[in-house]
C-alpha cells in the first residue's frame, strides 16, 4: 500500500485552471514513474514538480494499492481522477472542475466542494463529496445523448442545477438541495435527492427518480399514477410516470410538489 | 453618389436593399433602412474615435498605431492564457485571422455568441436544427410564431421582409392570411399585431413547450388547468392552430435562450417543431442580434469543430461553454489578457467579469469608444464594416451576403490590424 501526498506549491496567478488528468493512481505505483508526470497551467505545460510537492510513504504494485492525497489550493485542478480505474484519491479541500470524467473504478473522496461536472459520464467506481457539488454534477458532456452509465455519486451538501443531466445508469444521492433540472433527460439509473429541487426529471426517457423534499415547478407532462409509502420510514409519496412529451417511461415519487401555475 | 443594394450591417436580418447617398466622403441620405439602421448609417462619423489611444496614470493619450500594436503583441505573446472575446461586429474575414491568432497563441477565442444565442447551439448540438431560410418563410409561412423576440423594437424590418407584411409567392393573400402568435412575458409591440399573445409567467417557457408537446401528441389529459399562467384553453387553441398551418415558422430570441433553463427551453421548443412536423411542416429560426455573430459561428466551426468558447490552451480545441465561455472565465479570473475586438462586453457582462477586465491588461479595437473603453489600456480604431470596410457576413438564417464598402474613411480594416499582430505573433513564435 503506497500513500502519496500531493502539497500545492502556492502560485504566482492562484486562478490559472491546472489541467492535471495525471493525477490518478495507476500513474503512482511506480515511484519513478511521477518524474515524467506533466500538468497545464494554462498554456504551459510544466513537470509535476513545479506544481505539487510529492511525499511517498510506502510501496504498491498495483494501482488498487495507491491513495493520493490532495493537500492545499486545489480549486482550480480540473479533471483529477479523469479515466481512473482503480485506487483511491482523497482530496483535503475544493476540486476544480471535471473531477472523476469517465471514470471506470475506484474511489474519489472530496472533503471540500467540488466545482462543476463532477463524475461526468462516470462509468463505475465511487465519488463522495463531504461539501456542495456545483452545476453538472453526474451529467454528461455537451451534445453527449448518454451522461453517466454507473457507478454511484453521493454529494453530502447541495448540488447545482443540471444535476444528473443524461442519467443512463448508476446511483446518484444528493442529501441536500438541488438545483434547477435536476435529472433532466434521464434515460435510466437512480437518482435521489433528499431536500428540494426544481424541474426535475424534465424530459426523461426511462430511470427512476425520488425526491423526498419539495419539488417547485413541477413539470406538467408527468401523468399521476398512485400514492405510495416509500422505504423503512415510510415517506408517502406521489408516484408518477413520464415524461409523457418525450413518450416517456421514467417513474418519479415525489413527496411534495408545485405546479408553475 | 448614390449606392444602391447596400447591406446594413446592424442586425442579423442584414437587409440588403437599401440606398445610400454619400457626398464629399459624409452619408447624407438612407433609403429603405428601419431607425436602427439609419441611426448607425446618418450618425457613424459623430462618434468615431480618431486614433489609436492609451492609458497612462494621468489619463488618456493618443498612440501611434506602432505603438498600439507592439504593445497588443507584447501583452498577448506574454500571457499564459490570453482572451480573444467579441468578433459579432465584423467580417468573416477578420474572425478567422482570430481563431488562426487564438491557436498560435493558445488561448481562448469567444464571441457575443455565448451571451445571446448560444443556447440555441447547446440545444442544437442535442437535437438538430430543422431551420430554412427567411426566403421560404416569406414564400410560405401562413403561421409564424414569435416566442421570446420582440421584432418590432429589435429587427425593426424582419417582419415586412419576411413574415407578417410582405407578400409570398405560394400564398394568395398572404398579408391576411398569414396568423401571427407571440409569446412573451409582458405585451410588446410585437405583441399587439399578434393574432395570438400568449402572456406566459416568467421562467415559465419550459413547463408551456412541454405542455404543447403532449397536446400535439394528444396527449393532454394530465395538463393542468394553467401553466406558467396560460390557461389549458389556450394552450389546446394554439396547438390546433399550428397543427392546421401549412407552413408554420417558428422564431425565438433572447426572452427563451437566456432565461432559466437556457437550452433546454430551445431543446424543447425544437422537440415541439419536430413534434408539429408529424403533422404539417414547421421551422425553427433564432433571431440573431448582432449583424455577423452567425458568421462567427460559422467560420469558427469550418476552422475548429466548434461554433464558439474554444480553448486552445493545449493546443488543440476544446469546447464546453460554461467553462471556456467568457463570461465565466473572466469571472473565475482564468485568463491573464484579453482583447476585445467588435463588441461592448462591459456594457453587457457582470459585475465580476468586467472587473476581472480592468485587472487584466486589455486591449480592443473597435472604431467607437464604448464603455469596455474604460476598462482597457489601449484602444485602436478600425473602419465599420459596412460602412468604410467590406467582407462576409452570415444572416440569421445562415445566408452568408457580401457587405459592401461604400466610402473611405482612411481608417485601417479590423483584418489589417488583425493580420499585422497575427504576422508579428507568427514571426516571434516561429510558426
Amino acid at each position: 500500500m503506497v500513500r502519496v501526498i500531493l502539497d500545492v506549491k502556492p502560485r504566482k496567478n492562484p486562478f490559472l485552471p491546472v489541467e492535471a488528468e495525471c493525477l490518478v493512481p495507476k500513474n503512482f505505483v511506480d515511484e519513478r514513474e511521477p518524474r515524467d508526470l506533466s500538468v497545464w497551467v494554462g498554456n504551459k505545460e510544466r513537470r509535476l514538480e513545479e506544481v505539487v510537492t510529492l511525499t511517498r510513504e510506502g510501496t504498491a504494485t498495483s494501482p488498487e494499492d495507491v491513495e493520493l492525497v490532495l493537500r492545499g489550493d486545489t480549486s482550480r485542478f480540473k479533471r483529477v481522477g479523469e479515466y481512473m480505474e482503480a485506487g483511491r484519491i482523497t482530496i483535503e479541500g475544493d476540486i476544480g472542475m471535471h473531477c472523476g470524467n469517465l471514470m471506470k473504478g475506484g474511489m474519489i473522496v472530496i472533503h471540500g466542494n467540488a466545482d462543476s461536472w463532477l463524475a461526468r459520464e462516470m462509468v463505475g467506481g465511487t465519488v463522495r463529496c463531504n461539501g456542495d457539488a456545483h452545476h453538472y454534477c453526474a451529467s454528461g458532456y455537451r451534445g453527449e445523448k448518454r451522461g453517466m452509465r454507473g457507478g454511484e455519486v453521493e454529494v453530502m451538501g447541495n448540488a447545482g442545477d443540471f444535476t444528473a443531466e443524461y442519467l443512463t445508469g448508476g446511483s446518484v444521492t444528493i442529501h441536500g438541495n438541488s438545483g434547477d433540472l435536476t435529472g433532466v433527460e434521464m434515460a435510466g439509473g437512480t437518482l435521489i435527492v433528499h431536500g428540494d429541487c426544481s424541474r426535475v426529471c424534465a424530459n426523461m426517457t426511462g430511470g427512476t427518480g425520488y425526491v423526498y423534499g419539495m419539488v417547485h415547478h413541477m413539470i406538467p407532462t408527468f401523468r399521476f399514477r398512485e400514492t405510495a409509502i416509500i422505504g423503512p420510514e415510510k415517506v408517502k409519496m406521489s408516484v408518477f410516470e413520464g415524461d409523457i412529451a418525450n413518450r416517456g417511461k421514467g417513474t418519479l415519487f415525489i413527496k411534495v410538489y408545485k405546479y408553475p401555475l | 453618389m448614390l449606392h444602391e443594394d447596400v447591406v446594413c450591417p446592424f442586425c442579423a436580418c442584414l437587409c440588403d436593399d437599401l440606398k445610400v447617398e454619400t457626398d464629399n466622403g459624409t452619408i447624407v441620405k438612407v433609403d429603405n433602412a428601419c431607425d436602427l439602421g439609419n441611426h448607425k448609417f446618418l450618425t457613424d462619423d459623430d462618434h468615431r474615435l480618431k486614433e489609436p489611444i492609451r492609458r497612462t496614470p494621468s489619463g488618456w493619450t493618443s498612440a501611434t498605431l506602432q505603438h498600439a500594436i507592439d504593445r497588443t503583441v507584447e501583452i498577448l505573446l506574454g500571457a499564459d492564457r490570453p482572451l480573444l472575446y467579441g468578433w459579432s461586429g465584423t467580417h468573416g474575414e477578420a474572425q478567422s485571422i482570430g481563431v488562426h491568432m487564438a491557436e498560435v497563441l493558445g488561448g481562448v477565442i469567444d464571441s457575443t455568441t455565448s451571451v445571446c444565442h448560444g443556447p440555441s447551439i447547446l440545444a442544437i448540438q442535442e437535437v438538430g436544427h430543422p431551420g430554412c431560410t427567411l426566403g421560404q418563410v416569406k414564400n410560405r409561412a401562413d403561421l409564424v410564431v414569435y416566442w421570446g423576440a420582440n421584432p418590432i423594437e429589435a429587427h425593426p424590418r424582419h417582419m415586412s421582409r419576411y413574415t407578417t407584411y410582405t407578400d409570398g409567392f405560394f400564398l394568395d393573400r398572404a398579408f391576411k392570411e398569414r396568423k401571427v402568435i407571440v409569446v412573451d412575458i409582458r405585451r410588446t409591440q410585437t405583441a399587439e399585431v399578434a393574432d395570438e399573445f400568449i402572456l406566459i409567467k416568467k421562467g415559465g417557457d419550459y413547463a408551456v413547450l412541454s405542455a404543447l408537446r403532449a397536446i400535439v401528441r394528444g396527449k393532454s389529459d394530465m395538463i393542468p388547468a394553467t401553466v406558467a399562467g396560460v390557461t389549458k384553453e389556450q394552450l389546446l387553441r394554439i396547438a390546433e392552430m399550428c397543427k392546421k398551418a401549412k407552413f408554420g415558422a417558428f422564431f425565438f430570441g433572447m426572452g427563451i435562450t437566456q432565461t432559466q433553463g437556457k437550452y433546454k427551453n430551445i431543446r424543447n421548443a425544437i422537440e415541439l417543431v419536430d413534434e408539429l412536423n408529424r403533422h404539417t411542416k414547421f421551422t425553427l429560426t433564432p433571431m440573431r442580434g448582432h449583424y455577423n455573430v452567425y458568421g462567427f459561428n460559422e467560420v469558427c466551426t469550418w476552422m475548429t469543430g466548434y461554433p464558439y468558447a474554444v480553448d486552445f490552451c493545449r493546443g488543440m480545441a476544446f469546447y464546453n461553454p460554461g467553462e471556456t465561455s467568457a463570461v465565466d472565465i473572466l469571472a473565475r479570473k482564468e485568463c491573464d489578457a484579453c482583447l476585445v475586438v467588435a463588441s461592448d462586453p462591459a456594457a453587457h457582462f457582470p459585475k465580476d467579469a468586467v472587473r476581472h477586465l480592468g485587472e487584466i491588461p486589455t486591449v480592443q479595437i473597435d472604431p467607437y469608444p464604448n464603455t469596455t473603453t474604460a476598462f482597457c489600456e489601449l484602444q485602436i480604431p478600425v473602419a465599420v464594416t459596412g460602412i468604410d470596410a467590406q467582407g462576409t457576413s452570415y444572416r440569421m438564417d445562415g445566408v452568408p451576403i457580401r457587405v459592401k464598402s461604400i466610402l473611405n474613411r482612411g481608417y485601417p480594416t479590423d483584418t489589417d490590424i488583425l493580420g499585422e499582430i497575427y504576422r508579428r505573433i507568427k514571426e516571434a513564435k516561429r510558426v
